[in-house]
C-alpha cells in the first residue's frame, strides 16, 4: 500500500486573495502573481511507492514520489545491497519507458505481408494456445521453447507454465552473458558466483569487468572505499575502462588470453612455493594433476599470447600472493569470459582455482559468498509445484557444462531448422537481436510453427514472430518478491508505481495465467500475483502490505559472518582442480591453455563487446533520456588504439567501414589511447536495426552482427568476441 | 547572507550521467533537454592514460553574464546568490544562452522558454524534502553543496582542503568549484 | 558533442530586414537632402522601411518562442536597460512611430517635415547599429565580440537599404532612377567597404582564438564556403561592384539612362540584398562559441 500525502505548494491561503488583488489593481507585478497562483493552486495528489528498478538485471530497490501519475523524484533505498543508497544514470533514466511513444499497446499478429495488425487478447491467447496444445500433441511439450530474461515473476510464472505443459525449456539470456563463466567456476567450487571482499581487500585483481560501466552502485561503493584505504587494484582490460580512475595499474591485455594470465601467474606461484599448501592439502582435490601441466606456462609463454610483459605477470603473481588472503581475482561477469571466447569456461574455472592457491575463500578480504534468503515452502495447494518435467533441458546433453538454470537458448533455436522444436515463447528478451548472430537467429525463428514474443517495445524478436503481446511496464506491476543475497540478505518488492497506462497490455503473471488456463493446466494459476507473493512472504514472517509499506526488509540474523566454513557443492565435497564433468566434456581434468577460435593477424582486430554506464545490452537503447546522451556525446563509435589509427590514416571522429566474414557496417570512429592495439571496441548496445524503435533506430553499429552464429565447446557461450573484422576510412 | 555553491570532485567522476538523468527526473525534463553537460579528457599515451571526467552546469555567477543581456529581467540572481529563470518572464530569445561562457542554458523546445540548473537540491539542503538532485544522485559522492558565507560549513571547508577552483578562472565568479 | 547554432534564419531574416528597414528610410532621408525632386523615390523609401522592420519584428516575435506561445510576456522587454537587446526594441520602437508616420504623412500627401526625417534618420543608423551590437556583446563568440560588426552591419543596412530603393524605383519610377547620381555613386562605395570590413573581420577573428580560428575557416574553406565565397563575396559584393563600375564609369550617359542598363543595375541591387541576408546568416550561423571550440578543461 503506498501512503498518500497531500502538498500544497501554496503556502497560505491568503496568497490567492492577494495576488487577485494586485492583478486587479494592474500592472505587470499583477499578472505575475496572477500567473504564478493560478499554476500553482490545484493540490497535487502525491503518493511514495517502494519499488525495483528494471534498468539492468541488478533490480536496486528504490522509492518514488508520484505526482499526478508522473514518476518525479527516485530516491536509491539504503537497505538495499546492490544500490546502497544511489542509483545509476540508467535508472532514472529507463523510468521514462512507461511513457514512451514506441510502447506496444496492443496485442499484434504478423499476416501474410509480413506487416503486424492488432487483435485482441482473446483472439490471441486462443490461437496461441490451440497452436501450444497442437504441438504438444504432435510432438511433446519438448518441442516448445521459452526463452527469458530473467525477473522476479518472470522467471515464476515463465517456469511454472512450462513445467505445467510438460517442458523442461525454460532459458534465460545467459549464453550471451555469464554463462561460461558461472559453469566453469561451478566445475571447480560449486557454485557460479563469489564475491571479492573488495571493501577489506589488500589487492583485486579484475579481469574486465567494471564496476564503473556496468555499475552496480553498491560494488562501485565498496570499490570506492578499498581505493581509499589503499588497497592495491589492478584492472586487466582491453581498454582503459571508467573504473581506471580507482585502479592503482590499467594492464592492457589482448582479449581472449585472460586464461594465459591466469596460468602463468599460477605458474609462477606453483613453481615457487608460494602458495598457501595448507588450504590445498585441506581442501581441495586433483591439485597434483594442474601442479604437473603448469611449468609449460611460464611468464615469458603468456607474455606473447597476452601482450603483458613477462616481468608483469610475475609481479602480479608475487603481489598477489604478499596480499593472500585479503587478495583476489574477481569473478569477472560477461565481458572476458562470461560468454565471449572459446577458453572462457575454462578461465572461469582456472581463476578460482588461482583464487584457491591464495587460500582467500572466506577470508577477510578474499573471495567470499553473501548468504541469501528465501521464501519458504508454500503449504497451500494452489502453489505447489507442477511435476518435474521428465526429460532435462534441451542442449544439456550437446553442453554438459552448460548451467541448467540457464541453458543453451540459441541451441534450443538451432534445433527449429532441425524440426526438434516447433514452438517459440520469449518473455522479455531481445534474443534475435543479440543472443548471437541476428540474422541467423531470425531466420530460425521465423520457420517455428509457432513464436510469441512478449514485451514492452517492438524489438528484433518481436519483429521476427508471429505474435506479440503487450506487457505492462515495470512501473505499473506488482511481481513475485525478490530475495537478494548480500552482507545482509534483504527481501524487496517490484511494486505498483503507476497504474496501467495502455488499456490493453497485461502483466506476465495474468498473460501466462491466461496462457495456463487456455493450454488446460490452469489449476497452477488459480491465484493472483498479489496472493503469491503474500504467502511467499508470510513464510518468512512478513506480509505483501509490510513489504510495501516498508519497501525492503532485511534478514540480520542472516547476515554474513567472516570466517565461517565453506560447504563446497562440489561432486567430491572440495574445490575441485580436476572436473570429471570437465574431462568427459572434452577438456583436460584440470585448466590448461585452450586457444581462441581466431587470432587477429596483422591488419585485423578482435572486435569486442562492452557496457556502459548508460545502457544494458540492447534494452535501454530506446530510451530517450539515454539514447539522447548516447547521440551527444557519440557513444555509439567504436574505440581504434591512436597509433592504430595514425597508421591506417584514420582520425578521430571519421567515417569507417567495418567488416568481418559476417557482415560490414559503417560508423563514425573514436580514436583513443584507450585500448590497446589489436581490439576494436564496439559498445554493445547499439545498431538497432527495427524502425519501430524511433530513437534507437539507425545509431551505431552492433557487435553480434559481426559474428557468425557459434557455440562455445562444452559451455555453450555464444563465443561473443571470436570474431575478427578490418577497419578501413570509408572514401580512403 | 545564505550563498549557495558546489563543489564536483572530478578526481572522483567515473562521468557516469547519473547527475543528469536524476536532474532530468527531478526537475521533469524531457530526455534530451540537460541542464548538465559533460567534458572528457584524455591525457598521456597508451598504455599510461589518464582520462578526466567534468560536469558542467550553471555556474550561478555572481557577475552572471546571462543575467547582463536578458532583455526581460527574466534572468535574475535571487537572494540566495542563485541565478534563477523567471519563466513567466522568459520570452525564449535565447540571448542569454548566446551569453553564457560556459554553454550550460538549453531551450527547452516544449515551453520555448531558456531553462538551467536551478541549484534545486537546496530544497534537500534546506531539509525541506529529499530529492534526486544531482548532488543526492551522484553514485560516487562527488558533489557537495553548501553555503559559501557559512565558513564552518562542509563545502567552504572542502573548497579549501581540496584547493577546489572555478572552472574557468574567477571572471565571472563562478560559484561551483572544481577539484581537478 | 553536438552543437546546434543557437540562432539560425529566422534571427538572420531579422537582423537583415531590420537593416534593409533602417537603411531605406536613411536612404529617403538623404535624397530629400540631395535629391529633393525624387519625390517618389523618398516614398518608396518610406513605404519600405516601417514595412521591412514590421516583418523583422514579427519574425523576432515568432523566434523567442516563449513569447510567441505567451505574448504578454514582450510587455517585459523593457525590463533590463543593461541589456542591449531592451536598447534596441526602444530603438526599433521609436523608429517604427517615425517610420509609420512619415508614411502616413506621405499617404495623407502631406509633407513630411524635416525634422521628422532627421530624427527617424538618426533613429535608423540606431538600429542599424544595433543589429551589429546585439551579436557583438556577446564575448563567447569571437565572430561576433569585436568593434567590426556593428559597423560592418551598419554599412550592409545602408547597402541593402538603398539597393531596396533603387530596386523598386527602377520598376516603377526609372525617370527619377535616371535623376538620383549621387545616390548611386555612394550607393556604388558602400559594397567596397563592406568587402573591406568583411576581410577585416576575419582576418582578425580567425587569429583571436581557436573558437575565431573555426568560424572562419568553416566560412571560408569549411562547411559554409560555397555560400560564402559564392553568395556573399561574389554575388553580394564583388559583383555589384563591377557591374556599377562598368556602368558608372566605362558607359555612355545613354547607356546608362538605357532599359537595359536599368535591369543590369537590378541585377546588381538584386545581389546586393542577397549578399545581404547571407552576411547576416552566415554570421549568425557560422559563428562558434569558446565553450564549444575550447573545452573548459
Amino acid at each position: 500500500m503506498s501512503h498518500d500525502i497531500t502538498r500544497r505548494r501554496f503556502i497560505q491561503g491568503g496568497t490567492g486573495v492577494a495576488a487577485a488583488a494586485t492583478l486587479l489593481g494592474g500592472g505587470f507585478l499583477g499578472f505575475d502573481a496572477w500567473r504564478q497562483a493560478y499554476a500553482d493552486a490545484p493540490a497535487k495528489e502525491v503518493k511514495q511507492v517502494h519499488s525495483l528498478c528494471n534498468s539492468c538485471s541488478s533490480k536496486c530497490g528504490f522509492t518514488a514520489t508520484v505526482e499526478d501519475g508522473k514518476v518525479m523524484t527516485m530516491i536509491g533505498d539504503p537497505e538495499h545491497p546492490y544500490c546502497d543508497g544511489t542509483l545509476c544514470a540508467r535508472g532514472y533514466g529507463y523510468a521514462s519507458i512507461a511513457y514512451s511513444e514506441d510502447r506496444l499497446t496492443n496485442p499484434l499478429k504478423r499476416t501474410e505481408t509480413g506487416a503486424f495488425e492488432a487483435i485482441s487478447w482473446d483472439d490471441a491467447i486462443k490461437e496461441i494456445s490451440e497452436k501450444i496444445t497442437q504441438i504438444i500433441d504432435e510432438d511433446g511439450p519438448q518441442a516448445l521453447v521459452l526463452i527469458q530474461d530473467p525477473r522476479p515473476s518472470g522467471s515464476y510464472y515463465t517456469k511454472r507454465f512450462m513445467n505445467a505443459l510438460g517442458s523442461a525449456n525454460v532459458y534465460t539470456h545467459g549464453v550471451s552473458c555469464n554463462m561460461s563463466k558461472v559453469s566453469g567456476m561451478t566445475q571447480a567450487i560449486g557454485v557460479g558466483d563469489f564475491v571479492s571482499d573488495v571493501a577489506n581487500a589488500k589487492m583485486v585483481m579484475f579481469l574486465g569487468r567494471s564496476y564503473a560501466d556496468g555499475i552496480r552502485p553498491g560494488s562501485l561503493h565498496d570499490l570506492q572505499a578499498a581505493r581509499k584505504k589503499g588497497a592495491r587494484i589492478v584492472m586487466v582490460d582491453p581498454r582503459y575502462n571508467a573504473s581506471c580512475l580507482y585502479a592503482d595499474e590499467w594492464v592492457p591485455i589482448k582479449p581472449g588470453t585472460d586464461l594465459a594470465l591466469v596460468l602463468a601467474m599460477a605458474n609462477v606461484l606453483v613453481g615457487r612455493g608460494t602458495y598457501n599448501q595448507e588450504y590445498v592439502a585441506n581442501n581441495t582435490v586433483g591439485f597434483e594433476d594442474w601442479a604437473a601441466r603448469l611449468p609449460e606456462y611460464t611468464p615469458e609463454w603468456a607474455a606473447e599470447i597476452t601482450g603483458i610483459p613477462a616481468e608483469t605477470i610475475t609481479r602480479l603473481a608475487e603481489e598477489m600472493w604478499e596480499a593472500a588472503p585479503a587478495s583476489s581475482i574477481e569473478q569477472g561477469w560477461r565481458a572476458a569470459f562470461g560468454c565471449s571466447h572459446k577458453n572462457s569456461g575454462e578461465t572461469a574455472r582456472a581463476l578460482c582455482l588461482f583464487n584457491t592457491l591464495l587460500g582467500c575463500w572466506g577470508a577477510e578480504g578474499g573471495a567470499i559468498f553473501y548468504p541469501s534468503a528465501s521464501a519458504g515452502k508454500l503449504t497451500d495447494p494452489r502453489f505447489a509445484a507442477p511435476p518435474a518435467p521428465k526429460e532435462k533441458i534441451l542442449g544439456s546433453a550437446e553442453y554438459p557444462l552448460a548451467a541448467a538454470s540457464m541453458g543453451v537458448s540459441t541451441f534450443a533455436l538451432q534445433q527449429i531448422a532441425e524440426g526438434k522444436v516447433k514452438g517459440v515463447i520469449f518473455y522479455q528478451s531481445n534474443c534475435v537481436g543479440g543472443y548471437s548472430n541476428p540474422k541467423q537467429l531470425d531466420e530460425w525463428v521465423r520457420q517455428a510453427e509457432l513464436s510469441v514474443a512478449i514485451d514492452v517495445q517492438m524489438t528484433e524478436t518481436c519483429k521476427a514472430c508471429q505474435y506479440v503481446l503487450p506487457d505492462t511496464s515495470y512501473l505499473e506491476r506488482l511481481e513475485v518478491p525478490e530475495f537478494v543475497g548480500g552482507r545482509v540478505p534483504v527481501v524487496a518488492l517490484r511494486d505498483r508505481v503507476l497504474d496501467k497506462i495502455h488499456p490493453e497490455t497485461k502483466p506476465v503473471d495474468e498473460i501466462f495465467a491466461e496462457l495456463g488456463r487456455a493450454c488446460g493446466v490452469g489449476q497452477y494459476f488459480d491465484f493472483t500475483v498479489d496472493e503469491l507473493a503474500d504467502a511467499q512472504l508470510a513464510t518468512v514472517g512478513l506480509s505483501l502490505e509490510q513489504l510495501q509499506e516498508e519497501g525492503i526488509v532485511a534478514f540480520p540474523e542472516k547476515a554474513y559472518k567472516p570466517g565461517k566454513e565453506i560447504t563446497w557443492k562440489t561432486p567430491s565435497g572440495k574445490i575441485q582442480f580436476t572436473s570429471e564433468a570437465c574431462a568427459k566434456a572434452g577438456f583436460t581434468p584440470s585448466p590448461t591453455w585452450i586457444e581462441p577460435l581466431v587470432m587477429p593477424e596483422e591488419g585485423q582486430f578482435r572486435l569486442v563487446g562492452g557496457k556502459q554506464t548508460i545502457h544494458t545490452h540492447t534494452q535501454t537503447a530506446n530510451i530517450k533520456p539515454l539514447i539522447s546522451i548516447s547521440k551527444k556525446y557519440g557513444l555509439e563509435r567504436p574505440w581504434i588504439n591512436a597509433d592504430v589509427a595514425a597508421t591506417l590514416g584514420i582520425e578521430d571522429g571519421d567515417e569507417v567501414e567495418i567488416s568481418s566474414d559476417a557482415f560490414t557496417g559503417r560508423t563514425k570512429i573514436k580514436v583513443t589511447e584507450r585500448i590497446e592495439p589489436t581490439s576494436l571496441y564496439l559498445p554493445s548496445h547499439y545498431g538497432r536495426m527495427i524502425p519501430e524503435q524511433q530513437l534507437s533506430y539507425g545509431v551505431g553499429l552492433s557487435q553480434m552482427d559481426f559474428v557468425p552464429f557459434h557455440l562455445e565447446p562444452g559451455y555453450g557461450g555464444t563465443m561473443a568476441q571470436e570474431t575478427v573484422v578490418t577497419v578501413k576510412k570509408v572514401g580512403a | 547572507m545564505t550563498r549557495y555553491g558546489m563543489l564536483i570532485d572530478t578526481k572522483n567522476c567515473i562521468g557516469c550521467y547519473a547527475c543528469r538523468t536524476a536532474c532530468q527526473r527531478q526537475n521533469g525534463l524531457d530526455g534530451d533537454v540537460d541542464y548538465i553537460r559533460y567534458e572528457e579528457r584524455e591525457t598521456g599515451k597508451f598504455p599510461h592514460v589518464r582520462i578526466e571526467a567534468v560536469p558542467l552546469q550553471c555556474m550561478h555567477c555572481e557577475d552572471a553574464p546571462c543575467v547582463g543581456v536578458c532583455p526581460t529581467g527574466a534572468s535574475y540572481v535571487d537572494d540566495t546568490g542563485r541565478v534563477r529563470v523567471n519563466e513567466e518572464k522568459c520570452i525564449g530569445c535565447r540571448y542569454c544562452m548566446a551569453a553564457c561562457p560556459y554553454g550550460v542554458r538549453v531551450h527547452n523546445k516544449a515551453t520555448g522558454a531558456v531553462e538551467k540548473c536551478k541549484f534545486c537540491t537546496a530544497e534537500a539542503f534546506e531539509g525541506k524534502a529529499k530529492t534526486c538532485s544531482c548532488v543526492e544522485a551522484c553514485v560516487t559522492g562527488c558533489r557537495v553543496f553548501g553555503d559559501l558565507d557559512d565558513p564552518d560549513g562542509e563545502l567552504a571547508r572542502a573548497i579549501v582542503e581540496k584547493n577546489a577552483l572555478p572552472i574557468a578562472g574567477d571572471r565571472t565568479k563562478a560559484k561551483i568549484f572544481y577539484v581537478r | 558533442m553536438t552543437y546546434e547554432p543557437i540562432w539560425g534564419s529566422i534571427i538572420a531574416w531579422y537582423l537583415f530586414l531590420a537593416g534593409v528597414g533602417a537603411g531605406a528610410f536613411a536612404t529617403s532621408a538623404f535624397l530629400s537632402w540631395r535629391h529633393p525632386e525624387a519625390t517618389t523615390m523618398r516614398k518608396v523609401g518610406h513605404i519600405i522601411a516601417p514595412i521591412a522592420v514590421g516583418i523583422g519584428l514579427v519574425l523576432l516575435m515568432v523566434d523567442a518562442e516563449a513569447g510567441f506561445q505567451n505574448p504578454l510576456r514582450f510587455f517585459y522587454l523593457l525590463g533590463n536597460f543593461g541589456s542591449v537587446m531592451t536598447w534596441g526594441v526602444v530603438f526599433l520602437g521609436i523608429f517604427m512611430v517615425v517610420a509609420v508616420a512619415a508614411l502616413v504623412l506621405d499617404l495623407l500627401k502631406r509633407p513630411v517635415p524635416g525634422w521628422l526625417e532627421n530624427v527617424g534618420a538618426v533613429l535608423a543608423l540606431c538600429v542599424a547599429v544595433y543589429t551589429g551590437a546585439l551579436l557583438g556583446v556577446c564575448n563567447t563568440y569571437p565572430l561576433w565580440n569585436n568593434a567590426l560588426l556593428p559597423i560592418l552591419f551598419l554599412v550592409s543596412a545602408l547597402s541593402t537599404g538603398a539597393a531596396s530603393v533603387l530596386c523598386v524605383s527602377i520598376v516603377h519610377h526609372a525617370d527619377e532612377f535616371n535623376m538620383v547620381g549621387v545616390l548611386k555613386k555612394f550607393h556604388f562605395c558602400l559594397p567596397i567597404i563592406e568587402l573591406l570590413l568583411v576581410a577585416s573581420l576575419l582576418f582578425i577573428t580567425q587569429s583571436n582564438s581557436e573558437a575565431g580560428y573555426q568560424s572562419v575557416m568553416s566560412l571560408v574553406a569549411g562547411e559554409w564556403a560555397v555560400w560564402f565565397w559564392l553568395g556573399l563575396v561574389f554575388i553580394g559584393l564583388v559583383g555589384p561592384t563591377i557591374l556599377e563600375t562598368w556602368l558608372l564609369f566605362f558607359t555612355s550617359e545613354k547607356f546608362e539612362k538605357s532599359r537595359l542598363a536599368h535591369w543590369i543595375s537590378f541585377a546588381s541591387d538584386a545581389g546586393v540584398l542577397i549578399g545581404g541576408f547571407l552576411l547576416r546568416y552566415l554570421v549568425v550561423i557560422a559563428a562558434v562559441p569558446l565553450p564549444v571550440a575550447t573545452p573548459l578543461l
